[in-house]
């Protein structure tokens, strides 16, 4: 037993003996296995293989409880992003149809939407992208493995097939980014028989009909938002606030806007069952939890938004003392995505108090790449990162909520700027822009470095995107007044705010 | 060795026949420019390419089917609106698809031969 151990192989007491798969030279069968093959891992080995690393990425599709399953590229790519951006886009078209009218369209008849068109181009411009990045893969020298990746020890990773057959990989590091699946609420009767989540919604070939919506976070929201802007009968149930962890304000106006353009909100209130009728509905029983009584309607679907959970049950984490959130189940993480074993490494989604953001686990991926190549020290920069909810009435921000920037300076620390705005966009078309804003939060004397910007309107993500960039190099106040607006946008309104919250002043922008 | 059925075809109608007639099947399209009478391609890469996607040929999955498709000549392929670039969307020659699935390759990517094995043995 001694001479081998000073031969250099790792025996491990786990009941059986096991061996770690090292040939003689000590070596292991790739630099990097990266178990995940979302937005964050293919970055992360593509980057890695192209800095000269044997690399190797495992993704593994576990079919949703309805049986939806999609190939590579996670979440983002195929029920995530990508096809609810386009699907917002199907719905926001149907508003233009509308507004063109006004500007001189002469569009007879009823205008419907077919949903099954819509999905049928959506879902195949998602299937091209799993083959793109198929064809990235083997083009960049990455092995790619459709398998379910789990740990065995921190330098083997056991991949499962769908038939079951298993095949060991050995690699120098190992590199978690499985990221997260919707949860169900299981406590409540029938949520898992009869209801879809987001896993389902973008690959149903069939319209989703009368749709009731649980939750309130900005997949809620931005799934309701275009299935009412294609015209299906939606309501979202919420249990307390919309759009948590945003600044309130902004996610007020997001709400309202919804309310005011076709989408039924209850609130305050939880779903208690739900039964499928023998006409094939949906009957839904939930309670007003201000007045405590009992309602009930019927819905052609139910679709649960009310949270994801992350991938981490199935990985062997606990065996090998990869330390999780207990609340969460989220990898506890380090700076450098490091977790509580050495050279394992997890980011993305299944990260702890990480954003669940495709850009982050991109950026994140490639300079963990790098360091992990030893080309690089640089760390993460997890700061004010912009996004963008894309509800009917999009909002876009980047840095603090306006309640953030007062909890860490305090409410004299702070001085915010404002306006409502009207897009000119708007004005032939008769809409309404009651809920357009903007909302510039800065520190309040020295140099009023802006600590937080917000806009809904058109385009929002469009607009905050160039702003992120001001705020990422240290952009104050003063910055913001000496550029000059660009003429006729909704932009320009945010390099012209001057009415603070302070001024108790109206902040509604008159005409130019 | 595979048992694949090999198909040449010459322009749209003939591509839309051989199609028709072989419902079902799991059929790869290499369109190509049309050869000249000494068997040379007018486009430089699917000269190339050629060589490259008959050496893995021996990959194709049995029962399968390969056109070989001659697109036409260079005045009618430079036109935007002919009939593969409407219909097909195809972009430029060399193309390899796979016929009904999003799956393929355009131009360079087929002078690759381990992206043409990947194509030809992969689901």
């Amino acid at each position: 037993m001694a001479a081998l151990r000073k031969a250099g192989f790792l025996w491990r007491r786990t009941g059986s003996l096991k061996f770690c798969r090292r040939n003689l030279t000590g070596t292991y069968d790739y630099d990097l296995v990266v178990i995940g093959g979302g937005s964050g891992g293919l970055a992360c080995s593509k980057e890695a293989a192209q800095l000269g690393q044997k690399v190797a990425v495992l993704d593994y599709v576990e079919p949703s409880v309805k049986g939806t399953k999609w190939g590579l590229g996670g979440t983002c790519v195929n029920v995530g992003c990508i096809p609810k951006k386009l699907m917002h886009q199907a719905a926001l078209l149907g508003t233009a149809l509308q507004d063109a009218r006004k500007y001189g369209w002469k569009i007879s008849g009823e205008v419907s939407h077919d949903w099954c068109q819509m999905a049928e181009s959506v879902q195949n411009h998602v299937r091209s992208l799993n083959w793109g990045h198929r064809v990235q893969l083997q083009d960049k020298k990455v092995k790619y493995l459709n398998l379910k990746g789990r740990l065995v020890d921190e330098h083997t990773v056991k991949g499962q097939s769908r038939t079951g057959k298993e095949t060991v990989l050995t690699a120098k590091n190992v590199v978690i980014a499985t990221g997260g699946r919707p949860k169900y609420p299981a406590h409540v009767p029938g949520a898992v028989e009869h209801g879809i989540t987001s896993d389902d919604l973008f690959w149903l070939k069939q319209s989703p009909g009368k749709t009731l919506v649980v939750g309130a976070s900005y997949v809620a929201l931005e799934c309701a938002g275009f299935l009412t802007g294609l015209g299906l009968d939606t309501t979202v149930m919420v249990c307390s606030v919309a759009l948590r962890g945003f600044d309130q304000q902004m996610s007020g106006l997001v709400t309202d806007y919804m309310e005011s353009h076709g989408t039924e909100f209850v609130w305050k209130c939880v779903p208690e069952r739900v039964e499928r009728l023998t006409s094939g509905v949906l009957r839904v029983t939930w309670t007003d939890s201000q007045t405590g009584r009992e309602h009930k309607d019927t819905y052609d679907s139910v679709l649960w938004a009310v949270g994801r959970a992350p991938e981490t049950t199935a990985l062997g984490l606990d065996q090998l003392g990869v330390k999780v959130n207990q609340e969460t189940g989220k990898i506890i993480v380090g700076a450098d995505e490091s977790t509580s074993v050495p050279n394992i490494y997890a980011f993305g989604d299944i990260g702890e108090s990480r954003p669940e953001l495709t850009p982050t686990a991109i950026k994140a991926g490639k300079l963990l790449a790098r360091r992990l190549a030893g080309q690089s020290q640089q760390l993460m920069d997890y700061d004010n990162v912009p996004t963008t909810v894309f509800t009917p009435l999009e909002y876009g921000c980047v840095g603090l909520s306006e309640e953030e920037a007062e909890r860490r300076l305090g409410k004299d620390g702070v001085e915010v700027y404002h306006a409502f705005y009207r897009p000119l966009e708007f004005t032939v078309a008769e809409r309404d822009a009651s809920q357009c804003y903007i909302k510039v939060v800065c520190e309040r004397g020295g140099d009023q470095k802006i600590l937080g910007l917000h806009f809904t309107g058109p385009n929002a993500g469009e607009v905050t995107q160039g702003f992120a960039m001001a705020v990422q190099c240290g952009g104050t106040y003063p910055h913001l007044l000496q550029t000059v607006g660009i003429h006729p946008t909704c932009a320009e309104e945010v390099v012209k705010v001057n009415i603070t919250k302070r001024s108790g002043l109206e902040p509604t922008v008159t005409g130019c | 060795m595979s048992q694949f059925e090999e198909v040449n075809v010459h322009g749209y109608e003939e591509f839309c026949q051989a199609i028709a007639e072989r419902k079902g099947k799991d059929i790869f399209v290499y369109f190509s420019g049309n050869k000249d009478a000494e068997g040379k391609s007018w486009c430089p890469d699917c000269v190339k390419a050629e060589p490259v996607v008959r050496g893995e040929m021996s990959n194709l999955p049995d029962g399968s089917v390969f056109i070989y498709c001659q697109v036409g000549e260079r005045t009618y392929w430079k036109n935007p609106n002919n009939d593969f670039k409407k219909n097909l969307k195809l972009t430029g020659v060399p193309t390899l698809m796979r016929y009904g699935t999003p799956q393929k390759l355009v131009e360079e990517e087929c002078l690759k031969g381990n992206l043409v094995k990947m194509m030809f043995t992969e689901d």
